[in-house]
């Protein structure tokens, strides 16, 4: 299996690189999704299916390079930053414009990177936080900074900074930007963003359609102006089973997030190509590290040791096995998906090895019999095969697991009072950059380190030294010891990574989901 | 009593019902572990971001004034700004309601084409071949579960041979009927094995009552027996079968509509309390209550002018 994940990579590295040479063009793609939009703007979109929309309908000043370490010339045609990192100057290429024809000017970028880094208007507006003011002069496009910012070029080629148009949002209707946001994407039409496609019908909860923008800047192979499609239209399919069976009937070229149960089924059939795109998607579990469990009762997974035993004592290849049916891999960094920039690789992290694992056991006096609870997801077959397995593997270390099962907002809420022992979670990266998930998974302040309560003053001080580390080598040196760290302390149950697996009809070519989730659309073609 | 008292009256006593419901649906849905403004901001939002959404939806106000707005906004007719729609909520559910409502009248009136023919079959043959066969597969029906149901409908009729579409609601009336003749099937396949059930006993109560024997020793034919004394007898106990099962109707639709992506009301409720809507979970346990209570009225209505020795009161 991870030898048609490197297939798929080699596909996706391809298909972002350049198309082949004869293009298709035209024609309508038909994707059958797992949840709906409910607003796709740069700033607003805070659920995953507006997420990884928003690249579609807004562009940004610059592009993820190919294999994501770096960033290309988007909008912006070129980009410098100045050596004490204070200064970001872009230009802004000739002759570019939003959907509608009208042209995007320096002050349409002072509009969309200024509402972008408000924070009363943008949950996003943390990845921002380092720019002290933004000014154009013509073309030229200055970012004022307060602080040198490492990740400040690749936050530019993130969704959160989507060039929107100023003159749009005047005119839309509603007092607050968030009114003004919502207007704009229920009337639909070319205007609001430069994207490949605009928004050109929507019905909550059921369709939604893009069309091509006729304006966009980038050329296909056929140096004709991009997209190849028409449009897109999406139909909202929530039942895994209907969706793929939606494909097979024919009525949709594409159904994502198939469940990896299907996967070997879907190999079988010749009219389809069961894609899996490397995402950097890990499937995790935390584990309270406080002295005391929430209901006031000694919390024997305060010793490093218990959640290192329990590290060594998971199969994950049986794991593997088991959830995905082979489709993935284990977990080689602590802190990140293999695929993030930075990510140390440090396979195996707690190979199995059940002889360590008893011994590091006993060496923190747990008895035999020790009840350690495991929450789930109810309704979820993934977690209860985990949890299953678990028992089985934890039981030789003498831990009696029990399972509770909850709702995803419960769940949530137990991970934020550190009501929980060890409970089931998965992340996706929104950001090119590990800062994100390791401040999530690490960084005290941001989230008690994932709920786990888990504070270590060393992580802390690397964390808050590598925000600003201008430095290429040393920013990586930092994350080494990060990552370092937070193996050995084991504050998760590391499990494994696990790619997106996509169902797409033999007529389509080009269409990818990026490692971040993105759906990209811009050079995907259909034959009919 | 008179009629138009007696729909007054009934009318009235509703109000105390709703009030009712929006207490306990109020208090229920705060009980309920979770937040809404973690399903908005998301997991990984800052505590000092979810305390500025709590503020903004006015969660942090005591209960007692959270529920005043409630109340005199809902009796405005205003049932707040759905938090996962991003839209106010009686917008939201007035686009949805008209779908499960074509797909309930739609699986009721599949209900009674399938139920009403064979219920008369298997009563005429009581105790013979016909009447074991219909019993035996409407006994596989009742316990098959809807989901399963329909996604054996939808791989065998939809996926292979291609007779009807996977999922989805179409535009007009006719494309509706295709388009939801599946979910339909699926819901009246349950649906009917009560109906069928309950009028097979009903129509041989009927056969067996005095005054169709005597019916019969008259000489009237069995068309005329059949069509004026024993439907109309048999019609009553349907009707309120049918008027109390709106309820396990309506909850059906949630999974129904889930299995075959139809965008109604019962998929929207699963979706608000995933995500911990307050307001949409309350608008639409209101609509339901609504609903109910007039679905009932008119079962007791049509009783009354099916069988004139009901008396309302």
């Amino acid at each position: 299996m991870r030898q048609s994940l490197l297939a798929v990579t080699a596909v996706l590295s391809a298909a972002l690189a350049g198309p082949a040479a004869a293009q298709e063009r035209g024609g309508i793609l038909n994707f059958a999704r797992y949840d709906g939009s409910n607003l796709i703007d740069p700033i607003y979109a805070d659920r995953n299916p507006d997420i990884w929309m928003v690249g579609s309908l807004f562009d940004t000043l610059l592009r993820q390079s190919p294999d994501g370490s770096s960033v290309v010339a988007g909008l912006a045609e070129a980009h410098s930053v100045s050596p004490d990192g204070m200064t970001v100057s872009l230009t802004l290429r000739e002759g570019v414009a939003f959907s509608d024809g009208t042209a995007i000017t320096g002050e349409d970028v002072v509009f969309s990177l200024d509402r972008a880094r408000n924070p009363d208007l943008s949950p996003w507006a943390g990845l921002l936080g380092s720019i002290d003011k933004v000014t154009a002069e013509g073309r030229e496009i200055t970012l004022h900074m307060k602080a040198p910012d490492p990740t400040i070029l690749q936050m530019l080629a993130t969704f959160t900074t989507g060039i929107v148009s100023k003159a749009a949002f005047e005119a839309a209707e509603g007092a607050t930007d968030q009114e003004k946001s919502a207007a704009i994407f229920a009337a639909g039409g070319p205007g609001a963003g430069s994207g490949p496609f605009y928004l050109c019908g929507f019905e909550q909860g059921t369709s939604m359609e893009f069309c091509a923008n006729k304006h966009y800047w980038r050329k296909g192979a056929d140096g004709k102006p991009l997209p190849y499609l028409d449009g897109v239209h999406f139909e909202i399919i929530p039942d895994d089973a209907t969706r793929i069976l939606k494909l097979q009937a024919g009525e949709v070229d594409v159904a994502e997030f198939i469940p990896f149960s299907r996967v070997p089924e879907l190999q079988a059939d010749p009219t389809i190509k069961m894609n899996l795109y490397p995402s950097t998607r890990i499937i995790y579990s935390p584990i309270n590290t406080r002295e005391t469990r929430a209901d006031g009762s000694p919390n024997p997974l305060a010793d490093p040791r218990v959640r290192q035993a329990l590290n060594y004592a998971t199969n994950k290849e049986a794991l593997i096995g088991l959830v995905l049916q082979g489709a993935g891999k284990p977990m080689t960094s602590p802190l990140m998906a293999a695929a993030t920039h930075l990510a140390a690789d440090l396979d195996p992290l707690y190979g199995y090895d059940m002889e360590k694992a008893q011994a590091l056991i006993a060496e923190a006096g747990i008895a035999p019999g020790t009840e350690v609870t495991f929450t789930t997801l109810a309704g979820s077959a993934d977690d209860s095969t985990i949890f299953a397995a678990l028992q089985q593997m934890w039981a030789p270390l003498g831990i009696k697991l029990k399972v509770e099962q909850v709702d995803g907002a419960t769940r949530g809420a137990k991970n934020r009072s550190g009501d929980f022992d060890i409970h089931t979670y998965g992340w996706v990266n929104d950001v090119n950059d590990p800062s994100q998930v390791t401040g999530w998974l690490g960084y005290t302040p941001t989230a008690n380190a994932v709920g786990t309560g888990w504070e270590n003053a060393k992580f802390n001080d690397l964390f808050e030294a590598s925000a600003t580390e201008m430095d290429v080598e040393t920013r990586a040196a930092q994350y080494a010891e990060m990552q370092k760290i937070y193996a050995e302390e084991a504050p998760l149950l590391f499990m494994y990574e696990t790619p997106f697996a996509v169902a797409v009809s033999s007529a389509v070519e080009g269409y990818v989901q990026t490692p971040l989730g993105n759906n990209v659309f811009e050079e995907a073609t259909v034959s009919r | 009593m008179d009629r138009v008292q007696y729909i007054l009256k009934r009318l009235l006593l509703m109000i105390p019902t709703f009030l009712l419901v929006m207490v306990i649906i109020f208090v229920l849905v705060r009980l309920l572990p979770g937040d809404p403004a973690i399903a908005i901001a998301g997991d990984r939002a800052s505590d000092a971001d979810l305390a500025a959404i709590r503020a903004r939806l006015g969660l942090n106000e005591p209960m007692i004034v959270q529920f005043w707005l409630f109340l005199t906004n809902t009796l405005q007719g205003d049932l707040g700004q759905s938090i996962l729609m991003r839209a106010p909520v009686t917008e939201v559910i007035a686009k949805r309601l008209p779908v499960t409502g074509f797909l309930t009248v739609y699986a009721v009136a599949l209900s009674l084409l399938i139920a009403g023919p064979l219920a008369f079959v298997a009563a005429l043959n009581r105790g013979r071949w016909p009447d074991t066969v219909i019993r035996t597969v409407f006994q596989v029906g009742l316990s098959m579960p809807v989901f399963y149901i329909g996604l054996i409908l939808l791989t065998f009729l939809a996926a292979q041979l291609r007779w009807f579409p996977v999922g989805g609601y179409g535009g007009s009336f006719i494309e509706k009927l295709y388009h939801l003749f599946l979910p339909a099937v699926a819901v009246a396949l349950y649906t009917s094995a009560i109906i069928m059930r309950n009028l097979r006993s009903a129509i041989i109560e009927v056969l067996d009552a005095e005054y169709v024997q005597f019916a019969r020793a008259k000489g009237l034919p069995d068309r005329l027996i059949l069509g004026r004394h024993v439907l109309r007898n048999a019609m009553i106990s349907t009707v309120t079968l049918l008027g109390l099962s709106i309820g396990n109707l309506m909850s059906g639709t949630l999974v129904t509509e889930t299995v075959f992506a139809v965008p109604g009301v019962g998929r929207l409720m699963l979706e608000a309390i995933f995500a911990r809507d307050y307001p949409l979970i309350q608008g639409l346990t209101l609509t339901f209550a609504v609903l109910v209570s007039v679905v009932f009225l008119l079962t007791d209505l049509f009783q009354s002018t099916l069988d004139p020795r009901m008396r309302l009161t």
